[in-house]
């Protein structure tokens, strides 16, 4: 039979097993010498964490670790669209275009997010040809889309972004069984310098919620898609904007309005 | 400064992403130098600061005052996380010694840092001033992060006086210390 007293110290270094851990803090609790040589540890060694060196952390670790721990909880919430789902891809990138600017639509097609926006698109589209719920986009699409009949995806509101520069934005809003997906697709944005990302914001009243934020591509052009899960539900957003912001972290907009639109 | 951190962790744990940059802010050197020296290893101070941010956001490890100050709750969770991923990835065998070589340490004291760089200038003195055999069962035990065992097989002493070992090594580095200020943690 092992002491239970004996372990304290493995204990304090968490180098117990399940079952060891659980019976040594019943233990604990009965025992007085254990708790009061649990709190002498933590009291001795609770000045030794300022023994270390001040180091400067390396470039670029606040972002880093942070992008990661905030795509942590939409993970967790979020199993339905990929898109939104910021560990690997905390903005989407829009991949080098090759081909012509003409071809007002055939960037969607490459990209990062092309895979996902391409069934995105193709239920957007395929409902505003045939279901004609949302308003007609004000030039015809060129892309043909895959035909999926599947999905009960529903185009809420499809709207045009505006704004004092060139750039333009097309967003919509999609129903889906599960929460709506908020998509964007801009072009002849500013260039971005280092950090900086394009964020979409949903507004409620003066009120913005963060709706996806994205890079723009070398040719201006940039593509979001935003579960909308993490927002509250039942809103009736007032309008759909984008500002730039110093990197993808921004809670409120620190940027200009530069397109929005009302919903 | 105690209570600021409570604030800014009730406001974490209610999703607010700013009270958690905040507290990273706040602690992200502390911490990382911490790991730093735990593990010698820059890759993972970053991956175990990844570790205990996340842990704080997804509530996997929960804080309350109950737990005594806020800033040891978070070193000690960091402690454990690196030590855990130390023991994950078999690097453990870096020395003190080695560590005054690193790269990057930094000369530049940020406000909230004065009290560390103080109190850390004490604390190493108070190390420095234990034998040699004290000094490594602090190192073994604390900054290692060894079990018993390990302690017994490293310095090839008997189990049964590990414990025995390390209690007096910490109550004479307290004693050292003990003729500087009080805890460095009281803001």
């Amino acid at each position: 039979m092992r002491n239970e007293c004996d372990v304290v110290i493995d204990y304090f270094n968490d180098q117990l097993n399940e079952d060891e851990k659980k019976a040594f803090e019943a233990h604990l609790e009965n025992c007085k010498d254990c708790q009061e040589e649990l709190e002498e540890l933590r009291l001795l060694t609770g000045d030794l964490p300022f023994a270390a060196e001040p180091v400067d952390p390396p470039e670029g670790m606040k972002e880093r670790v942070l992008t990661s721990v905030f795509s942590e909880s939409t993970e967790e919430s979020d199993d339905e669209a990929p898109v939104t789902k910021p560990a690997e891809t905390p903005v989407v990138p829009m991949s080098k275009q090759t081909a012509s600017k003409s071809k007002r639509n055939s960037w969607v097609m490459r990209g990062l997010a092309a895979a996902l926006l391409l069934s995105l698109a193709g239920n957007i589209y395929a409902l505003v040809n045939e279901q004609d719920i949302a308003e007609q986009p004000e030039d015809p699409e060129e892309v043909t889309p895959p035909e999926e009949d599947e999905g009960t995806d529903q185009v809420a509101e499809r709207v045009q972004l505006q704004g004092e520069s060139s750039a333009s934005a097309t967003a919509a809003m999609i129903n889906r069984d599960n929460g709506g997906i908020l998509t964007l697709q801009a072009e002849q944005l500013e260039q971005l310098d280092g950090e900086e990302v394009y964020q979409v914001w949903l507004l409620e009243g003066e009120t913005p919620h963060r709706a996806g934020s994205f890079i723009s591509n070398e040719n201006g052009d940039g593509a979001v898609a935003y579960s909308m899960e993490g927002l509250p539900e039942g809103i009736d957003w007032d309008a759909v904007a984008i500002t730039k912001e110093p990197d993808a972290n921004s809670e409120t907009p620190q940027g200009n309005i530069l397109l929005s639109a009302e919903l | 400064m105690r209570n600021r951190d409570l604030e800014l962790y009730l406001q974490m744990a209610d999703g607010n992403k700013q009270s958690l940059e905040a507290i990273y802010d706040k602690y992200e050197k502390l911490l990382y130098s911490f790991v730093i020296k735990l593990s010698g290893d820059q890759t993972l101070a970053e991956e175990a600061l990844q570790e205990v941010f996340i842990k704080l956001w997804t509530k996997k490890a929960v804080y309350d005052e109950s737990k005594g100050k806020f800033s040891s709750w978070i070193v000690t969770i960091t402690r454990y996380t690196a030590i855990d991923l130390i023991r994950k990835n078999k690097k453990s065998a870096v020395s003190i010694e080695e560590e005054t070589d690193l790269p990057e340490q930094s000369d530049q004291t940020t406000e909230d840092l004065v009290e560390w760089k103080e109190q850390g200038e004490t604390i190493r003195t108070a190390m420095n001033q234990l034998s040699i055999e004290q000094k490594e069962m602090v190192d073994l035990f604390y900054f290692k992060g060894l079990s018993q065992r390990e302690i017994a097989e490293q310095c090839d002493i008997p189990l049964g006086t590990v414990k025995g070992r390390i209690r007096l090594a910490l109550k004479h580095l307290k004693k050292n210390l003990s003729t500087g200020k009080g805890g460095v943690y009281d803001a």
